[in-house]
């Protein structure tokens, strides 16, 4: 796949993914590998600018958990600001994937 | 785990904030990348091959801290910094292309002294000392003779020890190779390219100093004794010689006549000298002949040098521009030049 594809999209799937429950970093990365079957081959790295960008917007919020093995891991969740955000972007992510897929058909029929 | 604490330190020394901040990210991170390791662990991968994997998967250091400085910013002091690495690089590539250029240089430099040396040695010096011997370098007065003398000691100092030398060249080679293995096999730091360098320019000095002394000392007396050389003819010296033969032969007469056996013998060593420095003397044999016929002989030099003179005649009349004077000069100087070299 495409990554620079992916990167414009990392922000509507992180926010797709914290809808769901609270996520530390390595788990949506995770998430995305296994909800995806490998088909993304990007930097992990590349989450954490996403992230940050993500919280320093208001869209989620972050904080240090320690669990069970004694680690500690920054959990992130969804903020009702970054809900609306996620619906406005899932709405222009349908509008554009509507668009390209009828531009990819008309192709297609010419074909 | 050193490689992911290695990877972090180049991934956040960077980022602008508070140190906190940069702790924050460097944590955060650090549990991802310990997650991976877990995961590629429990896949059955080695612990180094499970850090390499997880690094891999991460991202190249530069790229990951590229995307975090362009978020929160990075520090002046880190980029001045690396910078400054970098320009220390180039610096060191560059020192080494200059060291190399000037070991070569000076290496080149003491081949070239040393084949001029020997050079010297085989061909000039021999040619010099038959010249000297044959008394030939000699100054109009006592004075500049002085300096002809010095030269010559110089000379005869340089050339024995430069002979020792060579007589034990390969024990000289031998040495030299020792020393120098040693050199390169134990001498350890910064500095020995210094050291190196050191070494060839001060041997490349020695033997700049022992080649232009040698030159100097060669051509010092060849300069100081060219006018005598051209003023005295060949028969003056083996005149003084056969003057010097028969005063040693008259005193051994003397010495022999009032029965002075110790004096005789010194008498006889003189006159020895004398004559083994005549037999020697590569313009003896035709000067001796001429030495009947040195009144012909001065002669003919005066009459040369009348010929010469009226070549001055000639000048005048051609800056004159005076075709008449000229063709009337010219024949002077031709009955001059004539009469000069038919004298037999």
């Amino acid at each position: 796949m495409d990554s620079e594809l992916l990167k414009g999209t990392l922000s509507l799937l992180i926010l797709s993914l914290l809808s769901r429950k609270s996520m530390y970093g390595y788990e949506i990365a995770a998430t995305v590998h296994r909800d995806t079957d490998g088909a993304f081959n990007w930097r992990e790295g590349s989450l954490y600018p996403n992230l940050h960008k993500l919280q320093a917007d208001g869209l989620i919020a972050g904080q240090w958990e320690e669990k069970d093995t004694g680690r500690k891991r920054r959990y992130y969740h969804i903020t009702q600001k970054g809900r609306r955000a996620l619906r406005e972007k899932l709405k222009s992510w349908n509008e554009l994937c509507q668009g390209i897929k009828r531009i990819l058909e008309l192709t297609d029929g010419q074909d | 785990m050193d490689k992911i604490e290695l990877y972090l330190d180049q991934v956040c020394r960077g980022i602008a904030g508070p140190r906190s901040l940069r702790q924050h990210i460097r944590q955060e991170l650090r549990e991802h990348l310990l997650d991976a390791v877990a995961v590629h662990r429990a896949a059955g991968l080695p612990e180094e091959q499970a850090i390499t994997k997880a690094l891999d998967d991460f991202g190249g250091p530069e790229e990951v801290r590229g995307d975090l400085e362009t978020l929160h910013g990075h520090r002046l002091l880190t980029t001045i910094v690396d910078k400054s690495l970098e320009w220390k690089e180039k610096t060191l590539k560059a020192r080494w292309l200059w060291a190399t250029v000037a070991h070569l240089a000076l290496a080149t430099l003491i081949v070239l002294d040393s084949f001029f040396i020997a050079w010297t040695m085989i061909f000039l010096v021999p040619s010099y000392i038959k010249v000297h011997e044959d008394g030939l370098l000699e100054a109009a007065n006592t004075d500049v003779q002085a300096y002809v003398e010095r030269a010559d000691a110089l000379l005869m100092t340089f050339v024995p020890l430069v002979n020792n030398i060579a007589s034990y060249w390969f024990l000289w080679a031998l040495l030299l190779i020792v020393v120098w293995g040693l050199f390169e096999w134990r001498v350890r730091g910064e500095n020995k390219s210094l050291m190196r360098l050191s070494a060839l320019g001060l041997a490349a000095l020695v033997l700049n100093v022992s080649a232009a002394l040698t030159g100097v000392s060669l051509l010092v007396p060849y300069v100081i004794a060219l006018p005598t050389l051209y003023a005295q003819s060949p028969e003056r010296i083996v005149r003084d010689d056969t003057a010097a033969i028969a005063t040693a032969l008259e005193r051994l007469e003397k010495s022999v006549a009032a029965r002075d056996w110790k004096e005789s013998e010194l008498d006889l060593s003189d006159a020895w000298s004398a004559i083994r420095d005549l037999a020697g003397r590569g313009a003896a044999a035709p000067a001796l002949l001429s030495l009947a016929e040195q009144p012909k002989i001065d002669r003919l030099r005066a009459s040369l040098q009348s010929a010469s003179h009226s070549l001055t005649d000639v000048q005048n009349a051609i800056l004159a521009k005076d075709p008449e004077r000229v063709s009337a000069t010219l024949k002077t100087f031709r009955d001059l030049y004539q009469s000069a070299t038919s004298q037999q």
